[in-house]
């Protein structure tokens, strides 16, 4: 601060008081220095004394900020997990609902679709997305554990889920594909018992809607794909969330989540087009919500075409308070260990995080 | 030059001249005004004789020219003034500043701050049609194969016997109605229209056509991929598909030519092949239209954005009312097209998008480079001008918003 160098100023001036009045703005000519304002005179000539003193620097105050940039703020993460965990409850409820209409496979045959034509079926495929989907989502919470700003980044992981299911309940709902394959076993339809219907909601959930867990007996649920979106998200948030350098990190999470796209197709559990269209809607999504959350220009532009979505207030109140971008630092989640392992991947020096905002 | 200060009556004299002011000459002479009294010459003066017999603008323009003088005097007197006045204390401590302000010194070191001269500014929005020219052939391209592949994918349909129309909730709430669909395709023919006058009409029409061929060129080829990979059946049985020509080339040339040659509408018999649902290519034209229509005209036209609104509305709605196509498809259609427009609009009008960055992740789109190459030379907003066409003096009847150098960061 000034206050310091000014103190050692004033001193000065007051041993010399002659010299108080050598500034040719002062001291009886009549031509008075019309850029200078009387009242701050005394102080700027004492400070400039002090500078000629030491005239080497000048220092600038940077006013220090009392607001941590990235605040945690665990409470609206918990509001985000509710809206993920509301929107799947409604996934699944909906799934219940839409495997009443889905016409039966002998009346329905499956739709033409170009990547059955080429590969047939292979069985054991879908068990391959399966393990792969419950590897990835297992890399990101140990990855998530460990991240400096857990908090945010499960915000955010919360809010996309639950949007792209939400999503995924509209266009399930609306028009109800016929099943994919001969093979796919569905369950009977259960006119209007409403005790059973619950139970059955209650099983998906509890098994995730996987196969594996033997939760999966439902049909219709086709357009768009949620094992796929599943598998895209935790790569995309693997990858944004941990440092560029490790490159075969990436790459062995890419391999399982193409791989077990590819055998979503070979197993014939989805049409092609689900898996596109679920590809395309999480992929657009995840860049659109971070890029609207990583510039802070965009929040005071009026030309941001990108808060037009629905859930823009949503955005708003999630990421308000976020003034950076989330840079990828790591520590041990329990403070009392030592060790803190930091490796900051995106290097922000000064200059850089300056000039993001 | 001397300081105002010393001057004498001769300086005086000679500076009047130098001014191109002779008439005060012989005046202030004869009242042997020298540098000071010259300066303390006030506008009351030049209300009585003598001044007032000789000037004819009240001395406003000798005033103003000693303004100068007085200013020029009191930069150079600071020039020594203020390096040693101000800053440090007089090194001395003995001469106070002298009333020629040179402290001795009698050469001035002229400091010569250049100013950074004003250069016509280059244009932030250069027409470059030929850019617009490749964005028209890409979105000719897409139509074509749009076409090609719906006459493909035609041959794939199944039969509506074979497989029936999948349920749909908006046919099970809606009965079907045959006028639907001709008031969907007037409302899409009239949108189009509005937009191509507008287009018209405006100042930049090369860079808002190029930006239009560019997101209709690439929805269409997104509809290409999502129709060709998997093939819905016919929505109703209603629909009459023409017979599928199996192998028959020349046949199949034919009916793509007359495909395009008709737009696809039915209105104009051209819309004869089915399998062509995921997505709907009439919500895309429909929807398109509107939000360029509205991006692209006053703000205060609001009753001409609500006009286009409701025709936009009405179409989408009459094509599930027809039962046209599946809802999954209209909604898909509205929200690929919304989104597509907004992230290209959002780019384009933000310079740092225009980077890749780490924090840009917008520019991780496949269609990145392109974009980059259609829009790098935009600087800023577009703004809404219009401009007649035929231009023989440009003539800007309707301003639209201008966008000035504050709004368009």
């Amino acid at each position: 601060m000034a206050s310091p160098e000014l103190a050692s100023a004033e001193d000065s001036s007051t041993r010399n008081p002659n010299s108080g009045k050598e500034d040719g703005s002062v001291s009886g000519t009549k031509k008075t220095c019309p850029v200078h304002a009387p009242a701050g005179e005394e102080a700027k000539r004492s400070f400039r004394k002090g500078i000629a003193r030491h005239n080497d620097y000048v220092k600038i105050s940077v006013p220090e900020s009392k607001v941590s940039r990235l605040p945690t703020e665990w409470w609206k993460t918990a509001i985000a997990f509710f809206y993920a965990a509301f929107n799947l409850v409604l996934t699944t409820v909906v799934i219940t609902v839409v495997h009443e209409r889905v016409p039966p496979k002998e009346s329905s045959p499956p739709l033409p679709d170009k990547f059955f034509d080429y590969i047939d079926r292979v069985k054991w495929a879908f068990t391959v997305t399966e393990v792969n989907g419950m590897v990835l989502v297992a890399i990101w919470l140990v990855q998530l554990f460990f991240f400096k700003y857990k908090s945010i980044a499960c915000r955010r992981f919360f809010f996309l889920i639950g949007t792209l299911y939400l999503y995924r309940c509209v266009t399930m709902y609306v028009t109800t594909l016929p099943v994919p394959g001969m093979h796919m076993n569905c369950a009977p339809k259960l006119q209007g018992d409403t005790q059973a219907k619950i139970q059955r909601i209650l099983q998906l959930i509890s098994g995730a809607g996987l196969s594996i867990n033997n939760s999966h007996l439902l049909c219709g649920d086709f357009l768009y794909s949620g094992h796929t979106v599943m598998l895209t998200l935790t790569y995309l948030f693997i990858k944004e969330y941990s440092p560029k350098s490790f490159w075969w990190y990436h790459l062995v999470c890419w391999l399982l989540s193409a791989v077990g796209v590819l055998c979503i197709l070979v197993a014939h559990e989805h049409y092609t087009v689900d898996v596109v269209v679920a590809y395309f809607i999480t992929s657009r999504l995840f860049w659109w919500y971070h890029t609207m959350a990583n510039l802070q220009i965009l929040k005071c532009s009026p030309n941001n075409y990108l808060t037009n979505t629905w859930w823009n207030p949503l955005f708003n109140f999630f990421e308000r308070n976020v003034q950076t971008s989330v840079p990828c630092s790591y520590s041990w989640p329990i403070t009392w260990a030592s060790a803190c392992l930091k490796n900051p991947c995106k290097k922000y020096s000064m200059v850089q995080s300056s000039r993001e905002e | 030059m001397k300081n105002v200060e010393a001057w004498s009556a001769e300086d005086v004299s000679d500076w009047l001249i130098k001014e191109g002011m002779p008439e005060y000459m012989d005046v202030l002479r004869q009242s042997q005004t020298d540098g000071p009294a010259l300066l303390r010459l006030t506008q009351a003066d030049f209300q009585v004789p003598p001044l007032s017999r000789v000037s004819h603008d009240n001395g406003q323009q000798l005033l103003e020219r000693m303004d100068i003088l007085r200013m020029t005097t009191h930069i150079e007197d600071h020039k020594n003034g203020h390096a040693n006045g101000h800053v440090g204390g007089m090194p001395n401590g003995t001469s106070k500043l002298q009333r020629n302000g040179t402290l001795g010194r009698k050469d001035f070191e002229m400091i010569r701050i250049p100013m950074p001269t004003i250069e016509p500014p280059r244009c932030s929005f250069p027409t470059e049609w030929w850019k617009t020219g490749i964005a028209f052939t890409y979105a000719v391209i897409c139509f074509v194969t749009t076409s090609v592949v719906i006459s493909v994918v035609h041959e794939r349909v199944p039969p509506k016997e074979h497989t029936p129309p999948l349920p749909d909730k908006f046919f099970d709430l809606f009965d079907r109605r045959e006028w639907a669909f001709s008031i969907c395709e007037i409302n899409g023919m009239l949108l189009v229209g509005l937009w191509l006058i507008q287009w018209i009409l405006l100042k930049h029409r090369s860079i808002i056509g190029r930006r239009f061929f560019f997101i209709v060129g690439t929805l269409y080829l997104y509809r290409c991929i999502t129709m060709y990979i998997t093939t819905l059946p016919v929505p109703g049985m209603h629909f009459k598909c023409s017979p599928k020509l199996l192998g028959d080339w020349e046949a199949q040339m034919r009916r793509i030519m007359k495909m395009i040659a008709g737009g696809g509408l039915s209105i104009t018999g051209s819309h004869t092949m089915c399998g062509d649902y995921l997505y709907s290519g009439h919500t895309v034209m429909l929807t398109l239209t509107f939000l360029f229509i509205k991006e692209y005209s006053p703000r205060r036209f609001w009753w001409y954005h609500w006009f286009c609104l409701a025709l936009s509305a009405t179409g989408i709605f009459c094509i599930l009312l027809a039962h046209d196509h599946y809802t999954v498809d209209v909604v898909v259609a509205y929200f690929i097209t919304t989104r597509l427009f907004w992230w290209y609009h959002t780019m384009a009008n933000q310079q740092s998008l225009k980077e890749t960055s780490q924090s840009n992740l917008l520019s991780r789109v496949w269609w990145y480079r392109l974009f980059r190459y259609f829009e790098e030379n935009v600087n800023g907003t577009v703004p809404r001008n219009y401009q007649l066409p035929v231009s023989v003096r440009a003539l800007s009847w309707m301003r639209g918003v201008k966008y000035s150098r504050l709004d368009s960061q």
